[in-house]
């Protein structure tokens, strides 16, 4: 009977029950962060920030390892790093005459090698450094997964109470504008969660590859959504799927989880495509 | 402030406004008034300044000389005004909905946090109906013709419920019929005492408006249509531009 035997042959992995614990911590890690990926990333899709969005994955690093070598919180860290990116990304852009994606560029290569020089001074720069850069989600502890929980509570409920605005900002910026709105402001609040989600999404899959959490799957889930609440929630479920199959093949192919997810979602994507929703 | 004293219909006076971008002026010295009741027509050949002069007034682009004055009881500029952007500047594949859409015009006053209440429910229903695009309000906006798009717009402007509208080429890739219906709700509100001005190319239909303002960098001429009307002013208008000899037609 070849049915049960394939089923014995997937459901292996699950016999033992360390690999149980950590699968099911980092499938709720990934859960969670698909969510919160969903939320943020479907604006900065809508917004045509994910240029930024990269650029701030990487910026944040420095603030990370300098959180971890001090034994500090990474998440302040982080933050700390991400705030002084996009106040360094506008000081740049005005004092040199540059255009945004010259002033971009400069900032976020520069903080990224200033955190992979921090941390080469650490003794165990290997290993710290491929968990940074490319993260390791079975490592996900109930820490994580609680202050990720946090975090998104709070930016959901931040953007659900700035939803209307933030809507009308990135529809027709002009009447933004026009009626008042403070767009720019708007737009560095945006850059600062980006920030926020980089650093939930690094024990998965690393600062490099974040911006793959941030936007893949909401960028899914814009070739079919017909409204942003909707774009929301396929953007989560999609995130949630395509993670829960990439840890999975992971075991499998014996290959590196947090790319693996990635290129799920990349997979993803990509079948997606021709079906997109055309006027 | 005399233009107002002596004109007590008048919302907005612009007067001797200019706008540089740098070292290109855009607007030269430009004078007019927008008056409670009136359907205006902003007239002129590309690059002529008519999208800076709506900016000046929106407040988007800074004043470098002369000024725009807006009557008192208007209170803030931003919620006196109302503004529909050219069709093509917006992207119809957004996710929302018509619904949503028009909603968008009641952001500014709802405030941070706020969700829409039954008046403002009401408001976007009603200008819906207005714009005849209620029947399509679960609509993605996507799937709507280029008409149904502009009177969606339309919706929008409406339920901001401001007293002065500015639109950017309402008629512009609209079929006859949806040019028919805009031109009679513009109509309307100009009836129901609000100030009504659109950048148009359509010399015929803004023959019939109660005021034209022609633009080539300053304005040419401004007044009513039999006044305004005379070929000096139109070779006046379009002498610089390409676009001159099939637009003067009319």
């Amino acid at each position: 009977m070849p049915a049960p035997e394939l089923l014995i042959t997937l459901l292996e992995p699950f016999q033992d029950a360390t690999f149980r614990q950590l699968f099911m911590q980092a499938l709720l890690g990934v859960t969670l962060v698909s969510v919160l990926c969903a939320l943020v990333g479907s604006w900065v899709v809508l917004r045509g920030l994910s240029y930024i969005g990269d650029a701030m994955s990487h910026a944040v690093l420095p603030g990370i390892v300098g959180a971890f070598l001090l034994g500090g919180n990474l998440l302040v860290g982080a933050l700390v790093a991400a705030v002084l990116t996009a106040l360094g990304i506008g000081a740049v852009g005005q004092r040199s005459g540059l255009k945004q994606d010259s002033a971009i560029g400069i900032v976020f290569v520069g903080m990224f090698a200033l955190g992979l020089v921090m941390l080469s001074r650490a003794p165990t720069y290997t290993s710290d450094l491929a968990n940074f850069l490319i993260g390791n989600p079975m490592g996900v502890t109930t820490t994580d997964l609680w202050s990720t929980l946090a975090v998104t509570v709070v930016v959901g409920g931040l953007l659900l109470f700035i939803q209307k605005e933030l809507l009308l900002v990135s529809f027709d910026p002009t009447e933004a504008q026009a009626v008042g709105l403070p767009v720019r402001r708007l737009n560095n609040l945006l850059l600062v969660l980006i920030g926020l989600v980089v650093v939930m999404t690094v024990q998965l899959v690393g600062t490099t590859l974040s911006v793959s959490l941030l936007i893949t799957s909401a960028a899914t889930a814009r070739m079919r959504a017909r409204s942003l609440p909707r774009m929301m929630l396929s953007a989560a479920l999609i995130g949630t799927l395509c993670g829960g199959l990439g840890l999975y093949l992971s075991y499998f192919l014996n290959t590196a989880p947090g790319p693996t997810i990635v290129l799920v979602n990349t997979l993803t994507f990509l079948a997606v495509l021709p079906f997109r929703i055309k006027e | 402030m005399s233009a107002l004293a002596t004109a007590p219909n008048t919302l907005v006076s612009v007067q001797d406004v200019s706008v540089w971008y740098g070292a290109h002026e855009a607007l030269s010295h430009a004078s007019l008034e927008l008056r409670a009741g009136e359907l205006s027509a902003i007239i002129g050949p590309n690059g002529a300044g008519k999208s800076t002069l709506l900016k000046a007034l929106l407040g988007l682009v800074p004043v470098s000389s002369g000024t725009i004055v807006f009557a008192p009881a208007l209170g803030r500029p931003q919620d006196a005004l109302a503004y529909v952007p050219q069709q093509q500047t917006l992207d119809w594949a957004f996710p929302v909905t018509v619904w949503d859409t028009a909603m968008m015009g009641r952001t500014a006053r709802l405030g941070w946090g706020k969700w829409p209440r039954r008046a403002d429910k009401e408001m976007v229903s009603e200008a819906l109906h207005q714009a005849g695009v209620y029947d399509l309000r679960h609509r993605h906006i996507g799937a709507l013709s280029g008409g149904q798009r502009q009177r969606v717009l339309l919706a929008r402007m409406l339920a901001r419920n401001a007293p002065t509208l500015l639109l950017d080429e309402p008629l512009t890739g609209v079929d006859v019929n949806s040019q028919e219906r805009i031109l009679e709700l513009l109509r309307v509100q100009a009836g129901q005492g609000r100030a009504v001005v659109m950048v148009t190319h359509d010399l015929d239909s803004a023959a019939t408006f109660d005021q034209l303002i022609l633009i080539n960098r300053s304005v040419v001429a401004c007044g009513k249509p039999a006044e305004v009307y005379t070929p000096d002013n139109i070779a006046a208008t379009f002498r610089t531009s390409h676009l001159g000899s099939t637009h003067a037609r009319a």
